[in-house]
């Protein structure tokens, strides 16, 4: 009979050969429990995340733009569908998930409880918020977990297109006239702070971050992200002649780093704890989504059930 | 029902005609037919694909080396005629079950040992058997219909936007 700590070293030494786990093999229940908290808000993310753009579509400037929108909002209900896959393989139903996530118990990023209010939201969006999920999912790509893994791989070579679309519409507004410039400038201070957010809180307030490393699900701690995206965006913002709404960034020569001020903490806990802008229109968008979607679901159902 | 989930299926998809399907992931369907349809709308969003196959997840037996060694018997096996089975696998560390071929058994529990056997002294770190009648196919007739919707959406890939040439030629011109 083997015992639980043997199995767990023969874990745990899988995944420092660099195996993949998959879904039947042995694993902590603690390994389990992370994962599945990990992934499910992942995919709701994804979910939601189609909400702050959607709302776009159908005032996007030009057709190309409204395509390109169209496709990006699409991939995001497709990425929530890999995700759900993946949480799946771990024991979790989607039905379970989904009613979280409509009854509000459900954790999703805080960013998508912030409004886009402007055309220039949505190139800010795909240059910044996709920008930083860009970073996190590369490493994610690398996860312990087969299923997990797999999804991002998928996941990351659809992102770049995110970034680049929302790149692009930043570009060109800052090319354009001085209303335009204004507006480009205006969404960025009003996502950066939201977007530092994002990578979650510093990792010595982050407990669960040692586990998460030690069995490969994280590789890197949110300290370190952050500050790969700081550095990341800063020179492009400032080739467009953009400012950073954070009059304490500088560049620290020793380390090579961007150094930047504190983040409102407190705002962040208020609307991840559900006193956010928008996090009350965001459930209630996706409960109406739901209610109206009720015919198709009847509808598959009668022709399933033909005779 | 319309509230509760329906089966869950499996989706393998071939990228190339020269390539063999692999597993991509699982889709909720009310029957097979509409579980492809959920798969292509899933999983093909991009010009990647030549078919597509589902099965129900409830048709698939296996497990990993772990599992297959623990040797756990399948429910609701019982040995009849022999029939065909699709064995995937997965053979790399890091890679992705695979369509590596067809056994012939009578029952889940023999398809399994045939498809060990087959994969040679290595076992597998997945291996899948589904009973190939329970499988359904996108028909090579429907794959323009079903796939090349992707082909016209070139936007959708990254190399269509030209990111870094722009900020170069912004860099130059500020004479940075």
């Amino acid at each position: 009979m083997t015992s639980d700590a043997e199995r767990l070293a023969a874990f745990e030494a899988r995944i420092a050969a660099g195996e993949k786990i998959e879904p039947g093999d042995w694993m902590p229940d603690e390994y389990r429990r992370q994962l599945i908290r990990m992934i499910s808000q992942h995919a709701h993310s994804e979910v939601v995340g189609m909400l702050p753009e959607g709302g776009w579509i159908t005032m996007a400037p030009s057709l190309r733009r409204k395509l390109v929108l169209l496709a990006k909002v699409q991939d995001e209900a497709g990425h929530g569908q890999y995700l759900y896959h993946a949480a799946e393989t771990l024991g979790v139903s989607r039905e379970e998930m989904l009613a979280a996530l409509l009854a509000g118990k459900a954790k999703y990023s805080s960013i998508f409880n912030y409004p886009a209010t402007s055309w220039a939201d949505m190139g800010v969006i795909g240059w910044f918020v996709d920008g930083a999920a860009i970073l996190n999912q590369t490493m994610l790509a690398r996860c312990s977990y087969g299923p997990y893994a797999r999804a991002m791989i998928r996941i990351c070579a659809e992102e770049s297109f995110h970034y680049k679309q929302g790149m692009e519409i930043v570009l060109t507004l800052c090319q354009g006239t001085p209303a335009q410039r204004t507006m480009v400038q205006d969404a960025v201070r009003r996502w950066w702070w939201p977007t530092l957010m994002m990578f979650g809180p510093h990792d010595a307030e982050s407990p669960n971050t040692p586990t998460l490393v030690r069995w490969g699900i994280k590789t890197r701690t949110n300290d370190e992200l952050r500050q790969e995206f700081v550095n990341q965006v800063v020179p492009d913002a400032r080739t467009m002649g953009l400012s950073l709404p954070d009059p304490e960034l500088r560049f620290d020569e020793v380390e090579g780093n961007w150094r930047f001020g504190e983040i409102d903490w407190d705002e962040f806990w208020r609307v991840v704890h559900g006193d956010g802008p928008c996090n009350r229109e965001r459930l209630g968008a996706r409960r109406a989504a739901h209610d109206d979607g009720l015919w198709v679901r009847q509808a598959l159902e009668a022709y399933a059930a033909r005779a | 029902m319309s509230d509760t989930q329906w089966p869950r299926y499996e989706v393998f998809q071939q990228e190339t005609p020269d390539r063999p399907h692999r597993h991509a992931g699982s889709v909720h369907a009310p029957d097979a037919e509409i579980a492809l349809l959920n798969g292509r709308d899933v999983f093909v969003r991009r010009p990647e694909c030549s078919s597509l196959w589902v099965a129900p997840a409830s048709a698939i037996f296996g497990g990993t080396a772990e599992e297959l060694a623990a040797g756990a018997p399948p429910t609701g096996d019982v040995s009849g005629e022999t029939v065909e089975f699709l064995v995937f696998a997965k053979v790399d560390p890091r890679g992705t079950l695979t369509h590596v071929g067809q056994v012939q058994a009578a029952s889940k529990r023999r398809a399994v040992e045939e498809a060990v056997h087959a994969c040679g002294p290595q076992t597998p770190f997945v291996l899948w058997v589904v009973p190939a009648a329970l499988v359904t196919r996108s028909e090579p007739g429907e794959a323009a219909p079903l796939f090349s919707p992707a082909l016209d959406r070139p936007y959708r890939d990254q190399a269509f936007y030209h990111i870094q040439t722009a900020l170069r030629r912004l860099r130059q011109e500020s004479g940075g």
